[in-house]
């Protein structure tokens, strides 16, 4: 496999952006976290069903379990991060893999309407924070230069990986039903997850590797021991007293509600436009796909220019694409708008793995993402909620539409009002007095200066 | 800002100094971001009680319609009643 890529390093002349990094195992093991994490919170809708012939309980009831696991999750997504910062992401998802197994297992034997909400509700929706909370921080560490680039690829498995998994239950579902389906899934999904993470490192120096896109001139960065543990509180304290900290939880919240309403109403929507159940779920497909692209660029171009900008960009897209929806009555205005309106929201949420090292530079991002993974959590269950709500008060979808739409550009203006995130706020995460081993004299590595930052100085975390 | 790290032991055991900061502080609150975050969670809550009341009147009314009586004859849930109660437009 090494060879492999080390060939094609060789055969396309790729020196920094080399295919034979191990950041590319760990961008690969998060991709499939997120695809066993996730697959059962996508696939929940095909469950509801099977429960309401089974036991006779409401679907409303049933939905409630869903809404407690992503408020749980949501709540414990702070917790995670931390726990990712403290005690390192492995642990921190192997836990997460315990959770899982149980919670899958105990759903799939429930009898009682409580035991869902325990099993499927708290037990799940915390397993939900451990896995997929510390994974994205722990991928940016691997990361010295050009996390967009990794973040961009992850992101692609991340919209990929639950839409096909989800027709794979579908059809579990459907072949030895829900019961068995979600022992299978629990067993094949803890397999996975143990699997993975066996060969999973929560920072280069773990793994006796350098970081990708590390230069000869960098110095290796402090991971371990009690100086990492004082000085990460230390700088979690400078990042507290941040506004971009606590307006980037807000625009998480607003955004996520956002498209949370879209992604949720299009499809009771477009029916009641006209459209066939078949062509109205094909809506919510096209989105899915086409918004892969941008979850791919985004990241780059964040990277690359101004995260600040591409979020600005992305929200104000989102926010008036949403307006397309006003006057689509046939099959064309509704793949219109899935084309359009995708395009900006694929970016939505992206960049802030991006923004957070622009702001808070190499300092471990676990607690900071997970604050934002609360916002964000909070954010997908109002939206969830507001469609059926409002159909229910006036009828129609249009005020929720009306509602995410605001969002959106509430969330836009948010955006203009944060720090500039071409400037660091806090200081650079110390490093260790010694260059990185095998690279300072490496002929294949720029050899510059070490760039100085100052808190009015540009910003040495981007990609360029 | 420059840091001087101190030359890092990886095990964890050993009682060594943080990095010195060179007096790094921030000294403003975060009035700001902590100010939208909060204008928001207050505005959702708000719109959550108003919508949250809008449909419990409806469905009391609902109900009143369905039996032949008044409103005022018709009693609500508790999230119903505190909703309606909650909210100074309803």
């Amino acid at each position: 496999m090494r060879n492999a890529a080390l060939w094609l390093d060789k055969k396309f002349g790729l020196e920094e952006h080399t295919i034979a990094h191990y950041a590319w195992v760990i961008v690969f093991i998060a991709g499939a976290v997120q695809m066993v994490g996730a697959a059962i919170r996508m696939a929940f809708g095909v469950l509801v069903d099977p429960l309401v012939q089974t036991f006779g309980w409401s679907p409303g009831s049933i939905g409630l379990a869903y809404a407690l696991m992503s408020i749980v999750a949501a709540l414990a997504s702070p917790v995670a991060g931390y726990a990712g910062n403290r005690f390192g992401a492995r642990r921190t998802m192997a836990t997460g893999t315990v959770l899982f197994f149980i919670g899958m297992m105990w759903t799939s034997q429930t009898k009682e309407l409580w035991e869902l909400y325990v099993a499927y509700g708290l037990v799940f929706g915390i397993s939900q924070a451990l896995l997929l909370v510390p994974v994205v921080p722990s991928v940016a560490a691997w990361f010295r230069r050009h996390l967009g680039l990794g973040t961009g690829i992850m992101m692609v498995s991340w919209s990929l990986g639950p839409a096909l998994v989800v027709q794979l239950l579908a059809v579990l579902f459907n072949t030895v039903g829900w019961s068995q389906a979600f022992m299978f899934v629990g067993i094949v999904g803890t397999v996975t997850l143990s699997f993975a993470l066996l060969f999973f490192r929560n920072t280069p120096e773990d793994a006796g590797r350098i970081a990708y896109g590390t230069r000869g001139y960098d110095k290796p960065l402090v991971t371990k021991g009690n100086v990492f543990v004082s000085t990460q509180q230390e700088f979690q304290g400078y990042v507290y007293k941040t506004n971009a900290f606590w307006n980037l939880i807000n625009i998480h919240f607003l955004g996520c509600a956002g498209h949370a309403v879209i992604l949720v109403g299009i499809i009771p929507f477009a029916i009641s436009q006209g459209l066939g159940p078949l062509a109205a779920a094909g809506v919510l497909t096209t989105i899915s796909i086409t918004s892969v692209s941008t979850r791919f660029i985004t990241p780059i171009l964040s990277d690359r220019f101004s995260s600040k900008t591409v979020m600005f960009v992305s929200f104000v897209g989102q926010g008036i694409g949403v307006f397309l929806l006003f006057t689509a009555d046939s099959t064309l205005d509704f793949y219109l708008f899935a084309v359009l309106w995708a395009i900006p929201y694929g970016g939505e949420g992206t960049s802030f793995p991006i923004a957070n090292r622009r702001y808070y530079g190499h300092s471990p991002m676990g607690t900071t993402y997970g604050w934002q993974l609360l916002g964000a959590g909070l954010g997908m269950a109002l939206g969830g909620a507001l469609p059926g709500m409002m159909f229910d008060i006036t009828g129609g979808y249009m005020w929720a539409f009306g509602l995410s739409a605001a969002f959106s550009l509430i969330g836009a203006v948010s955006i203009t009002l944060l720090e500039t995130s071409n400037k660091q706020l806090i200081p650079d995460w110390p490093e260790l007095d010694d260059a990185v081993p095998g690279l300072a004299n490496d002929p294949g590595t720029k050899n510059e200066m070490k760039p100085v930052l100052n808190q009015t100085g540009s910003n040495p975390n981007s990609g360029d | 800002m420059k840091i001087a790290a101190q030359n890092q032991p990886t095990s964890g055991s050993s009682p060594e100094l943080g990095p010195e900061l060179d007096g790094f502080e921030i000294k403003r609150r975060p009035i700001l971001g902590l100010g939208l975050l909060m204008a928001t969670v207050i505005s959702t809550l708000a719109m959550l009680i108003y919508f949250g009341a809008w449909a419990s009147t409806d469905r009391i009314e609902n109900r009143a319609f369905a039996a032949g009586a008044a409103e005022s004859h018709v009693e609500g849930n508790w999230w119903e009643d505190g909703l309606i109660m909650a909210c100074p437009l309803h």
